[in-house]
């Protein structure tokens, strides 16, 4: 058997199969990128919050674009010179086309890399602030400058590994952790989640803590025989979690089907009752509603439908699994003349464990199931496991703030009618932290005179009888502000602007700002080539450190999608894209290392395999063209 | 290709593939039809299980499971999820969801899509195969993961989804947070389930479209193709377009659970369980509904599509005249197919869209009843004058009629808004697409099997047994769905997971209208809960048919056993692998009975004429 039409057109249709089938398949793809293009619109338009605007680094972005539509032509070249039969020429223009998706990779995962170690917060004010996290030493402040080196290149050896916190597997701590000193865990038999147990046991051994059975669990009501029976104060372990679970688990089922058993039989019993008494017949119908006679006979029949069905519900309340009410009286339950209670064996669900000292534990704050309160003397985790004892501070400790953003701050003001700016100096962060106070005078300051500059430049705007425009105070309106964004929300050239001129005025007060007349301008450092790829040089430049106690914080995250749905979009679409990228490249590079020995037996079903590859490549690249403005550009 | 070298390829590809490669890893069309077959009608017997299992808790709420329901579940499974043998809400709401997803997803859509379009599409066309036969297997392989990756997270210990069929957010979004590791929650096992099927349908879609494009036989235009294949194709576009937004949605319900963002999550979400919910918020529930629906409505027409297309071809072959209104029928589809991508937020009425879009959604949706009655007109007109034979497949090819008909038109109802506030979310919704699913649907899709059973096996299907499946569906069917109809007009809820008990706490002489009028409609309960435990009985004498018919059933005489006239009827009985014996050439259209300058009350497509127009190459077989 032969499947017609694999290489050569059929001549009605004039296409061979597999070019129908990637018209096909791209015309679904079209519909899958446009579902989440059309959810990027939804977004953006439905946002309650300012939607980050112009975040991504650019340059990379349209690199990587100009790469994708080279890759675009080279693989049309390819396959032109299949066509032509030229394989040296094929095996040139394909391993750029492969080359250059390798490339768009690598500054994909740059880009991504960069994100994934940047963190976030959300203050319960709605201030924003991003930077580094679970830098324990540069907390003091005074070295920070010199180990920043060390920050973000394991390469660097481990010289400075006490800076960090560390957990139980000496891995680095850089997430926003409740740090809990516990003198009672009990543990949910049911889903309590391994790995914590594990966490918490290696921490006890490490720390030299005992944590033991708090009383004696008898899984057996102290009868004896097959059913075990675990010791207070055994000491925790895996095994014993492990026994407990099992125990638990054993007894839950076998109580379960003796109450389903029982209940059966109480039913039964029921059921009985009902048919010998006739307690659903018109007799008890009219017994029990007097006034049923005086209805008419449609009504009436109605009204017995509605008592005969209150009756069943009615019913159920007269049936438990140790007695049933009856007409005559109330009968006890049994079965081989047993009643439930005698069978009923202990299950409880939960194991509790006491330390013979405070244990202290961090748990990532998505875990932590109770709101924070410092006065917590307990906190349950997700998987149901409850904590007794204190909490101990935990703040989170930036180490390299890089970005401070009031914007959602002030538009959740000037929803209330307030000042923007009289609301951001009555933050926490403004007033509590002085460098932080400092950086706003001077973007203040800065700002200002950008918006002067504007003006300088750019003029009032006019109406169309030539007299300026005036706003409901009578003020003129100008023709260019500065947006929200440069109002609200201090980048890390801004921050590094004010660091600098702080440093090289130190102890003269806060420094005056004076932005060159232009309407250009900004309070910004110019970037060097590598921090349009890599972000800041925390090396050379200067940051401020901020601790933000557990009580301020309200969301916090990673740039990743659990930061906001811009994020969430951008990691998606871009994230699917590049698996379209790879599975593309995986393609064309087998047709470019395996294809040679098809070339000599069909080379015109290589070429149409070629010409369908390139089909899919040209969209992978359509798709970038779009993606590219709404995430880098707009 | 001359004869020969077909003829040893055949017997090349039928003595060397293994057991392995013939019936598991087959590349073969018709085995793969089979694979979907079989396993989407296991699919279709678990998810009856399950509303079997909901039916005892909606009429007897207090009783526990009786034995003969109980017995399936194993002993552990029953400690976790019942309590004390009686179904709890949170196992009612798994067990509701479940039956919805398997029912469309895993059993229907796969029954008529996938069996059917996979074994009689290629032979109504004429081609060796399906024209990607390995990516035809992938598909079957995916789906068939897909489908076990959602069962599986019922022994999980999050238990399988449990947000309903629909999956909708916040709710989704929230359910199942207690499991620390996402990816062994049921809620999040069911977005990969859902990306694997959805993937599966795509690669049989487009498998599909370029089969029926590219491999008709030789003479075979547009309009001979039988109504079965344009069916097909309408459907496979369906799939191909209507599919990949949800895929999307579930792309991004799947990143709202694991990577924790908030596509539709909304701004301050509080639950009873964690307070606040540490997300970002900003997202919108709206946009799910929106990109399901856009799936949610088409797929209907996925699966009603290969059921008219199956009564389609069994009503010409039995009552022994053309289709009527051949192409009006064509075109209709075609219509139905493409009015079916703009009708999807008819769904969404009481989301508060506004009044501008539900107007044009009731707009939409009163219009695509058209094509729809254009479609089911046909066929009943078809039956006029006809001298109809009463084989099994006729006798459900009947039923579907007017079961169909039941369904279509208590639909008319809920395309207005107005109505939809009082109808919305009520046994009247359910009523209304269970007649159009079970049976009309169904019934379409058994009347396939009765009517290429002779065609796969080589033997007929026992008249008795199929009689006795089907007088008792037939009756149950209704029992059951019929009284949803008046139950959801006095307000029941389709979610009530007691059928409606707590109303019935409140005194008869009470001024709770609403209390009373549930009171006085919940004894259907019990009617419709007796009829759908029969309708598993009756299911019996079916299965007994399939494997009792196999084994023993009168064996076929000819290759064409109810004298038909389409191309799959010229194949040997079973086909064997590359199908065609000779190469197919039509001549003519797909219905020609009772030609008046014709002998036999039958012309078949691959008959050459008597004066031939054109000589083909060689003689075609005829039998």
């Amino acid at each position: 058997m032969e499947i017609p039409y694999v290489v050569n057109p059929r001549k009605d249709t004039g296409l061979f199969n597999s070019k129908i089938a990637i018209w096909l398949f791209l015309a679904s793809e079209v519909m899958l990128f446009g579902g989440l293009f059309s959810g990027y619109v939804f977004l953006r338009i439905g946002a309650d919050y300012p939607w980050p605007e112009r975040t991504l680094p650019v340059l990379p972005g349209l690199i990587n674009t100009f790469i994708l539509i080279a890759s675009s032509v080279t693989v049309v070249f390819a396959w032109a010179a299949l066509k032509m039969r030229k394989w040296r020429q094929f095996q040139i223009f394909m391993g750029i086309t492969v080359a250059c998706a390798l490339i768009f990779m690598v500054f994909k995962g740059v880009e991504y890399g960069v994100k994934f170690k940047h963190q976030a917060l959300r203050m319960n004010d709605f201030t924003m602030v991003e930077g580094h996290i679970g830098y324990v030493k540069a907390k003091g402040g005074d070295d920070h400058a010199d180990d920043h080196a060390d920050d973000h290149g394991e390469e660097h050896g481990d010289d400075h590994a006490a800076d960090y916190a560390r957990d139980v597997h000496g891995e680095k701590i850089e997430a926003n952790q409740h740090v809990f000193a516990a003198e009672s865990v009990a543990f949910n038999l049911a889903r309590y989640h391994k790995p914590w147990a594990e966490d918490l046991i290696a921490e006890a051994a490490r720390e030299g803590v005992e944590v033991k059975l708090a009383e004696t669990l008898d899984f057996n009501a102290g009868e004896g025989g097959e059913e075990p029976v675990f010791e207070a104060g055994t000491v925790l372990s895996m095994d014993l979690l492990d026994d407990l679970a099992d125990a638990y688990a054993d007894n839950l089922t076998r109580n379960a089907t003796w109450r389903k058993r029982y209940l059966r039989k109480a039913w039964d019993i029921k059921w009985e009752d009902v048919e010998e008494n006739n307690l659903l017949g018109e007799a008890s119908f009219a017994a029990d509603f007097p006034k049923a006679l005086e209805l008419e006979s449609d009504e009436r029949k109605k009204a017995y439908t509605r008592w005969k069905a209150g009756m069943r519900a009615r019913m159920a309340q007269d049936v438990t699994i140790d007695e049933v009410k009856l007409s005559s009286g109330s009968k006890p339950v049994t079965i081989d003349d047993e009643s439930y209670a005698s069978r009923e064996l202990p299950a409880p669900g939960s194991a509790k464990f006491t330390c013979s000292k405070p244990l202290v534990l961090r748990q990532k704050s998505h875990d932590v199931i109770t709101d924070y309160k410092a006065d917590n003397s307990t906190i349950s985790l997700r998987d149901g496991t409850s904590l007794a004892g204190a909490y101990k501070p935990s703040p989170m400790d930036f180490h390299d703030v890089d970005g401070i953003d009031f914007q959602h701050l002030a538009m959740d003001a000037e929803k209330r009618n307030l000042d923007p700016e009289i609301t951001i100096e009555n933050s926490w962060l403004v007033k509590n932290n002085p460098v932080v106070a400092d950086l706003w005078t001077m973007h203040k300051d800065a700002i200002a005179q950008l918006e002067q500059n504007l003006i300088d430049h750019y003029g009032y705007r006019k109406g169309k009888d030539g007299k300026p425009l005036e706003d409901a105070a009578g003020n003129p309106v100008a023709k260019r502000v500065p947006t929200e964004k440069d109002r609200y929300r201090m980048g890390w050239q801004e921050i590094a602007y004010y660091m600098d001129l702080l440093d090289k005025h130190e102890g003269e007060g806060v420094p005056k700002i004076d932005l060159p007349k232009d309407a250009n301008a900004a309070p910004k450092v110019t970037m060097t080539p590598k921090e349009h790829f890599m972000g800041p040089d925390y090396g050379t430049r200067s940051f401020p450190h901020l601790t933000i106690p557990r009580s301020e914080v309200l969301l916090d995250a990673k740039f990743t999608p659990k930061w906001n749905s811009y994020y969430a979009i951008y990691f998606t679409i871009t994230g699917l894209h590049g698996l379209h990228v790879i599975g593309g490249a995986i393609v064309l590079a087998y047709y470019l290392f395996f294809g040679r020995s098809m070339y000599l037996s069909n080379p015109e079903w290589l070429a149409n395999r070629v010409e369908v590859g390139g089909l899919f490549w040209h969209f992978v690249d359509l798709v970038w063209i779009f993606a590219f403005p709404i995430f880098y550009l707009m | 290709m001359s004869a020969t070298a077909t003829h040893d390829e055949l017997h090349h590809d039928h003595h060397d593939p293994g057991f392995v490669r013939k019936y598991i890893f087959s590349t073969d069309h018709k085995m793969i039809g089979l694979q979907y077959g079989i396993t989407a009608g296991l699919f279709l017997l678990f998810g009856f299980f399950l509303m079997i299992a909901m039916r005892w808790s909606i009429a007897f709420p207090h009783e526990p499971l009786p034995g003969w329901i109980a017995m399936f579940f194993p002993d552990g499974w029953e400690a976790r999820w019942l309590q004390d043998g009686k179904l709890t809400g949170d196992a009612y709401n798994m067990f509701g969801a479940m039956h919805g997803t398997i029912m469309v997803f895993l059993g229907v859509v796969p029954l008529g899509f996938g069996a059917f379009g996979n074994y009689v599409t290629p032979l109504q066309i004429g081609a060796p195969d399906m024209a990607f036969p390995r990516l035809n297997m992938m598909s079957y392989w995916i789906y068939l993961a897909g489908g076990l990756v959602m069962c599986a997270s019922f022994f999980m210990e999050s238990g399988a989804a449990k947000s309903g069929w629909t999956n909708y957010s916040p709710l989704a979004g929230i359910a199942d947070g207690q499991i620390v590791n996402q990816w062994l929650a049921g809620q999040t096992q069911w977005l990969i389930g859902l990306v694997l099927l959805i993937t599966s349908s795509l690669l049989g879609s487009v498998n599909f479209i370029t089969t029926i494009i590219n491999l008709r036989a030789r003479g075979l235009t547009w309009m001979r193709m039988p109504f079965f294949v344009w069916a097909m194709l309408v459907t496979g576009f369906l799939l191909l377009l209507a599919f990949p937004p949800l895929e999307a949605a579930g792309i991004m319900q799947l990143m709202d659970r694991v990577a924790g963002s908030s596509f539709f999550m909304p701004s301050g979400l509080y639950t009873s369980a964690e307070g606040l919910m540490e997300i970002s918020g900003g997202g919108s529930p709206l946009l799910f509904q929106h990109l399901f629906w856009f799936l949610g409505h088409p797929e209907v027409y996925v699966l009603l599509l290969p059921a008219i297309a199956c009564v389609a071809e069994i009503i010409p072959a039995n009552t022994r005249k053309p289709l009527w209104g051949y192409k009006a029928m064509v075109y209709g589809v075609l219509v139905l197919g493409f009015l079916s991508f703009i009708v999807w937020a008819h769904h969404m009425y009481m989301t508060g869209m506004g009044p501008v879009v539900s107007t044009f959604f009731q707009t939409t949706t009163v219009l695509i009843s058209i094509p729809s009655v254009i479609l089911l007109t046909s066929l009943i007109i078809s039956l006029w004058q006809g001298s109809i034979r009463f084989t099994p497949a006729m006798i459900w090819a009947c039923a579907f009629l007017p079961m169909f008909g039941i369904g279509g038109l208590t639909g008319l109802p809920l395309a207005f808004n107005l109505v939809g506030l009082h109808l919305h979310d009520t046994y009247y919704v359910i009523g209304h697409f269970h007649y159009v699913v079970a049976p009309g649907i169904l019934f379409g899709l058994f009347a396939g099997v009765y009517h290429w059973y002779p065609k796969i096996t080589g033997r007929f299907m026992s008249r008795f047994l199929s009689h006795l499946h089907f007088w008792p569906s037939l009756i149950c069917m209704n029992l059951i769905f019929f009284p949803m109809l008046t139950q959801g007009m006095a307000g029941f809820h389709r979610r009530w997971y007691n059928g409606g008990d707590s109303y019935l706490a409140t005194d008869p002489e009470s001024a709770n209208v609403f209390g009373r009028t549930v009171a006085e409609h919940i004894d259907l309960n019990i009617v419709m809960s007796y009829a759908a435990w029969a309708m598993a009985l009756a299911q019996v004498p079916f299965l007994i048919n399939l494997v009792w018919s196999k084994l023993a059933g009168r064996k076929v005489e000819s290759d064409n056993p109810w004298n038909a006239t389409t191309l799959e009827w010229a194949t040997p009985t079973p086909p064997g692998h590359g199908n065609f014996t000779t190469e197919p050439v039509v001549y003519r259209g797909p219905y020609e009975y009772s030609r008046p300058d014709h002998d036999e009350d039958f012309l078949p497509q691959w008959t050459e004429p008597k004066k031939p127009a054109e000589k083909p190459e060689e003689s075609p077989a005829a039998h």
